[in-house]
């Protein structure tokens, strides 16, 4: 038979061209068998044609040398059954003026398509035409699976993202393009937004569905090397003929392959998924409703859920990941734009989030050996529309700890509410009002020399940072308490102020805080 | 208002010796109670490596007494201190040159509720397996414990139905299937067997299968842990295929009323016609 990558006509297709129905045709047996594909015409009048034949053969014959010979007509119908001929053409003629009845039944009980010509025409017309229709088919497929091979190997010589590669094949499909590991978990998609999202809605059903049929127009290919299957890719609801979305599914999968090979140590395409997706809900440009899809299909349970946004400054997002599998906990792990990563928990609504979120935190910092990392996080957000507020709420947590000096102790998991006034500062920062306050109140720290700046500013940011408390500040400083009097007198000489009136304290406490915002 | 049982399984990679290999099934029955789990079970000997890839007399030291030997007495402190069941999946020595490969089933208080002997013993390369184990003699036992009922079946045994519907017909709701099982040797059926046999039996099933290659021989032990329901549904994703992870999931024992309303098969077997099952 030929190969579902081959191009070929159908029986159907064949009987429909106008040259054969001038020969008026009618199916005599094997009808429903007529969408079998038509590799080549093949003209024989020998008894034995089967053994000539290597399948997907139309045979064409008279039957000038099978009349009169009952057992020979069976006979001559296994043989092309048995060699996987795809139909048998029987012009009406001298040798049988009507439809020879044993041939029929023979053909029906081996589900061959049989079909006979009631105004036989001269096969040379027959074969000349379906054959140069194969062949350009069998070239334009060609051509095509060049086109494609080349465009995709210019992508990924040119180290362009996986996504790239995408958007060509789903240029080419003209369908939804969807990649995923072997837990039907999509990894990335391409096509037109709405198709695509419509193919995600109802992924986990889809997905699961046992065999995947092509006839429906869904073309899988595996995803594998080195005797690995890792993934697949699918074209979901392919309108081209079949062995054309074969062909550009297998020819998408090579590129796949070797894209994941060539791409060493690059996030994979796991963590590129989560990645695309946390960034979309921070950023806010896409609705979060419109990304519920994606959410789902990537493996986030979010029916009836608690969502934990969290931030980590300095953590791995391959070690979190590990984390979470560690603790069961279903989540997505990626990087932000600004080098931070999101981790976004999903819990069931009867589990304390809270303490969930603590118990993750404990262990990643056991796991890492980050014994002082801290995890930002936001109240848990119990509605799927208000994840992209609490991700950045826990931005801005992380943002206002990593000001925090690291001798102060925090909570292992800091919420909005541990980081006060600090909080506010760093989301003011960029006011221009705050940053000439700033400016002015630490002027006679900052415009010196530079000395001040390196000895002074620590020694005041730990002074108001541990509420004025001097034998602490003193301790975390290493220094005497005579030398730690001489620095404060110096700082309030140089910024005019007195330290221990509470307002003026807190004027340059809030400047100061301003100042490291901008710095940070 | 549904029972929803929150049931989880293990599946881990072998650390290299036995007490460590405890102490993170120890971490990770913490971390199952930690997420209001109420029912855990462990990977196939699970705080050892899969021996069965030698044949080595030295690994009958693994067995031990149960419940009387050490891990299980050491478990039961740990169920009872969580609140949690524990499916304790071990080598037991009856006596020596008696051994089974059994499960321990622990319930929420911390009391043993019994055991189950794995019945069917494969020999093939990198599964030595009756080198090291009598077949089991335990029949199918179902523990009623605090969180419904609870049945065991053990790596090979899953490739057997008989012994899938003897625990249906026991009351079993949900089935733990703990196993050791390497990739290219059964990668194909271990998203089939347990699926049709929670269809087949109307129950949830729990696979568990260990990670990693061990140093006793190439088996890549491919993990994939999961749970399914009676409709041959994942229940949430399936585990990784190579690193160590807890899988927590939701189960509505509501599906199980669902489902045999629906079908029948209960009603429907036909006991008297399956006589030459049984001959010998």
């Amino acid at each position: 038979m030929p190969t579902a990558s081959e191009p070929a006509l159908s029986v159907r297709q064949v009987l429909g061209l106008e040259r054969v129905l001038a020969g008026e045709p009618e199916v005599v047996a094997g009808a429903s068998q007529l969408d079998r594909p038509v590799r080549w015409v093949h003209v024989a009048e020998a008894a034995d044609v089967g053994v000539m034949l290597s399948g997907g053969e139309m045979v064409l014959t008279t039957g000038v040398l099978l009349a009169g010979d009952v057992e020979a007509q069976a006979e001559y119908i296994r043989s092309l059954h048995r060699a996987e001929a795809a139909a048998v053409v029987l012009g009406l003629g001298r040798a049988f003026p009507a439809t020879p009845d044993v041939m029929r039944r023979a053909a029906e009980r081996c589900g061959l398509p049989m079909v006979v010509l009631h105004r036989p025409f001269p096969f040379a017309e027959l074969t000349e035409e379906v054959q140069s229709r194969l062949v350009q088919r069998k070239f334009a497929a060609v051509s095509l699976s060049e086109a494609v091979r080349t465009a995709l190997t210019g992508l990924i010589t040119a180290g362009a993202p996986l996504q790239r590669l995408l958007d060509e094949v789903a240029g080419h499909s003209a369908c939804p393009v969807v990649v995923t590991n072997l837990a039907h978990r999509v990894l990335a998609t391409a096509g037109e937004r709405s198709a695509v999202d419509d193919v995600l809605r109802d992924w986990e059903r889809i997905a699961r569905q046992a065999g995947g049929s092509e006839g429906d127009g869904w073309v899988r290919a595996e995803l594998g090397g080195r005797g690995e299957r890792w993934g697949r890719i699918v074209l979901c609801g392919y309108r081209g003929d079949g062995a054309t979305g074969r062909l550009l599914a297998d020819r998408a999968a090579e590129a796949l392959v070797l894209h994941r090979m060539l791409g060493g140590p690059a996030p994979s395409w796991e963590e590129q998924s989560a990645q695309g997706l946390l960034t979309d809900l921070v950023s806010g440009v896409v609705p979060a409703r419109q990304l519920l899809p994606r959410a789902r299909a990537a493996g986030l349970p979010v029916n009836r859920r608690t969502f934990v946004p969290l931030v980590v400054r300095d953590g791995e997002p391959a070690q979190l990941d590990r984390v979470l599998r560690l603790l069961g906990m279903p989540g997505l792990v990626a990087e932000l734009a600004d080098g931070a990563t999101a981790v976004l928990l999903s819990l069931a609504r009867d589990q304390d989030a809270e303490a969930l979120a603590t118990h993750f935190a404990t262990r990643w910092r056991t796991e890492s050996g980050e014994h002082k990392t801290v995890v930002a996080a936001a109240d848990p957000r119990t509605v799927w529309d208000d994840v992209p507020a609490g991700l950045r709420e826990a931005q801005h947590v992380a943002d206002a700890v990593a000001t925090t000096p690291t001798e102060l102790d925090l909570p292992v998991v800091v919420r909005l509410r541990d980081v006060h006034l600090r909080g506010l500062i760093r989301l003011l920062r960029d006011d221009p009002h705050v940053q000439s306050f700033a400016e002015r109140e630490l002027d006679g720290l900052l415009c010196g020399d530079g000395t001040a700046e390196q000895e002074l500013l620590p020694v005041l940011r730990t002074y108001l940072a541990t509420g004025r408390n001097k034998s602490r500040t003193a301790q975390l400083h290493h220094v005497s308490r005579p030398a730690l009097y001489r620095r404060l007198e110096a700082i309030e000489a140089r910024l005019g102020v007195d330290l221990d009136d509470f307002e003026q304290a807190a004027s340059v406490h809030i400047a100061l805080l301003a100042h490291d915002a901008q710095q940070g | 208002m549904s029972r929803v049982v929150r049931a989880a399984v293990f599946q881990t990679a072998w650390t290299g010796d036995k007490e460590s290999m405890i102490q993170v099934h120890e971490q990770a029955a913490r971390d199952a109670a930690a997420q209001g789990a109420q029912v855990l079970c462990f990977q196939e000997l699970f705080y050892g490596p899969y021996f069965c890839q030698v044949q080595d007399k030295a690994f009958y030291e693994y067995a031990e007494q149960i419940p009387e030997g050490p891990i299980v007495r050491r478990f039961q402190a740990l169920a009872k201190e969580l609140g949690i069941v524990l499916v304790l999946p071990m080598y037991e020595e009856e006596q020596p040159g008696v051994l089974y490969n059994t499960a321990a089933v622990i319930d929420a208080d911390g009391s043993y509720l019994g055991k189950y002997r794995k019945t069917h013993i494969p020999q093939v390369e990198g599964f030595w397996e009756k080198f090291y184990f009598r077949p089991g003699n335990s029949g199918w036992p179902v523990f009623d414990t605090a969180v419904g009922k609870i049945g065991v079946y053990i790596c090979y045994d899953r490739h057997f139905p008989e012994g899938w519907r003897a625990l249906g017909l026991a009351g079993a709701e949900i089935v733990f299937n703990p196993s050791a099982t390497s990739r290219g040797l059964s990668g194909y059926l271990w998203q089939l067997e347990q699926p049709a046999s929670a269809v087949a039996n109307e129950y949830f099933v729990g696979a568990i299968n260990r990670v990693g290659v061990e140093e006793l021989g190439s088996n890549d032990f491919y993990g994939t842990s999961y749970f399914v329901d009676p409709e041959a549904q994942f229940v949430g994703e399936v585990a990784s295929d190579k690193e160590t992870e807890l899988v927590v999931r939701d189960l509505d024992m509501a599906k199980l009323r669902e489902v045999r309303d629906r079908w029948q098969f209960y009603r429907d077997r036909a006991p008297g016609a399956y006589e030459p099952l049984t001959a010998p």
